[in-house]
């Protein structure tokens, strides 16, 4: 049983948990570039939070269901309609055999997370059929889906569920994101310091699964930073000499050779998958002690409602 | 030598030793280091590279001081095992031309002919110090001094798989195709990483890379 890709759309991908655990050879964890709205689709349908899932950047997406099944889409606000009817987001809902659904007309965000009743299936590569393009890893034969692709659907693992008031979160085309101060803040300029927290950013047309390329007042170094190569993060933001920073995000290199100025809390990782080109970016200082507790909150307030998930 | 060590966002703990461009002995001691932390399942991740090492944890299962003792301790209890040497692996380049775009810059800066560079760049063995960046990304012990170089301004969107490259002191091998600031000389045919492979990587930390000029 499976569903078929009639237009492929931006970009669209077969997504699971990721692969941690292996940077040191450098491949990056990867997986659902916005962890939170991945998880809270595979609850709405019953699947465990970290079943495959279809992860579907800026829309143009149109599927046929080649079976009866559930589905349920979160996370980047998009038109969803099947069979020309509206659906509603952050819902379970039924389709049919033949039933064609579509994905247009991105609102806010940039990621939406197709799951279905019982997953989709995909080539396993360190035990995670995650799509990482650059590799060729996961996913069908390592590619993004195409026109034709026929999608294999696992067996349904539970009844669908809701979600009470409260947990689905609002997304916004202005993202802020908590950060601390990377190894080399200090080579930043007096300036490049200050405006680092005041200054909005924008996501440029430079800007896919691994990285994003900022725009925005200039980042200037105080001195030229003629860096060893040296580990990186998602959510490490980079500052070349050229003063445009780059933030690495969820397929983000393991290593990078430009001041690392920032790094985002664990908190708000899941943040970085609704960065679509034109989003607004501000950085919010955040102390230790501050992004531990804030993480902690975060976990508690889903723990009772997805069994398993953590930020 | 010891490590600073700093906290690294709120979820990674950055060691970084105190060395004066490379130093082999410094690598070998943070592999040995790192393959020690790997073997608690305490981390997400334990990456190291040169002259550094970042251990990625979860901040809601440990907390930073917590992950800063136990690396403070393994760092003392720890005994440097030396990396097993590995295998020496030849890899065939063609430098300059379309592969090499960078190849003029480096002559330049370094007053040197393209066959001076390249027989400069292909005299030496390399050790393998780190694989990072992306899978296959190869990160060699240092090129001769007169090719030293600063990577690009503003990196390239794309690098063709196999490009091989100078950064700082650094040489190296782009794995795969992937956006990149490295100073590229010259590129090879071989795949150093394919995830269809039985064996996907061609490279591991602690082998030997001889360049062999086409």
């Amino acid at each position: 049983m499976s569903l078929t890709i009639l237009q492929s759309g931006t970009q669209t991908l077969i997504m699971d948990a990721g692969r941690p655990g292996h940077r040191h050879k450098g491949i990056p964890g990867g997986g659902a570039a916005d962890k939170l709205s991945f998880a809270i689709a595979n609850h709405l349908v019953g699947n465990r939070w970290d079943t495959p899932a279809l992860e579907c950047a800026l829309g143009g997406l149109h599927i046929r269901f080649e079976r009866d099944t559930r589905i349920a889409i979160s996370g980047a606000e998009m038109w969803a309609q099947n069979q020309g009817l509206n659906l509603p987001m952050n819902k379970a809902v039924s389709v049919e055999k033949g039933n064609i659904l579509t994905m247009s007309s991105t609102r806010a965000g940039c990621r939406a997370y197709i799951a279905i009743a019982g997953g989709v299936e995909g080539h396993s590569f360190l035990d995670s059929v995650s799509t990482y393009l650059p590799a060729e890893l996961g996913g069908l034969e390592g590619h993004a889906l195409k026109i034709g692709d026929v999608v294999p659907l696992g067996e349904p693992q539970g009844p669908s569920n809701s979600l009470p008031h409260g947990y689905v979160p609002k997304l916004s085309n202005h993202i802020v994101l908590r950060a601390q101060r990377g190894p080399e803040w200090n080579n930043l300029s007096n300036a490049g310091k200050r405006y680092m927290f005041t200054t909005p950013f924008y996501a440029t047309a430079a800007t896919d699964r691994m990285g994003s390329r900022l725009k925005g007042d200039h980042i200037t170094l105080d001195k030229p930073v003629n860096m060893t190569s040296s580990p990186l993060l998602p959510g490490s933001l980079q500052i070349p000499s050229d003063g445009k920073p780059i933030l690495a995000l969820a397929d983000g290199q393991c290593t990078g050779g430009y001041a690392r100025a920032l790094q985002i809390i664990q908190a708000d990782l899941w943040l970085l998958g609704q960065i679509a080109p034109g989003t607004a970016i501000s950085f919010r200082r955040s102390l230790n002690e501050e992004s531990a507790a804030i993480l902690k909150a975060k976990n508690a307030y889903y723990a009772d409602i997805i069994p398993g998930f953590t930020f | 030598m010891t490590p600073s060590i700093s906290p690294y966002g709120d979820h990674a703990l950055y060691l970084k030793w105190p060395t004066e461009g490379y130093s082999e002995e410094v690598n070998i001691t943070i592999h040995a280091l790192a393959a020690h932390l790997r073997k608690g399942g305490k981390y997400i991740d334990v990456v190291p590279a040169y002259d550094s090492l970042l251990c990625v944890f979860d901040l809601g299962a440990y907390h930073m001081d917590e992950i800063k003792r136990h690396v403070e301790d393994a760092l003392i209890r720890n005994k440097v095992k030396p990396l097993q040497t590995g295998k020496t692996v030849e890899i065939p380049v063609h430098y300059g031309g379309t592969d090499g775009p960078d190849m003029q810059t480096i002559c330049e800066h370094s007053g040197l002919s393209e066959a001076e560079v390249i027989e400069r760049h292909s005299q030496d063995s390399y050790r393998v110090c780190m694989m990072g960046f992306i899978p296959g990304f190869t990160f060699l012990s240092p090129a001769a001094k007169a090719l030293h170089h600063p990577r690009l301004a503003t990196p390239r969107a794309l690098v063709p798989a196999g490009s091989i490259g100078i950064a700082n002191w650094q040489t190296g091998i782009y794995g795969l195709e992937s956006p990149g600031g490295w100073q590229i000389i010259g590129r090879t045919p071989l795949s150093i990483f394919d995830g269809k492979r039985d064996a996907p990587f061609l490279l591991k930390a602690g082998d030997q890379v001889r360049f062999i000029p086409q």
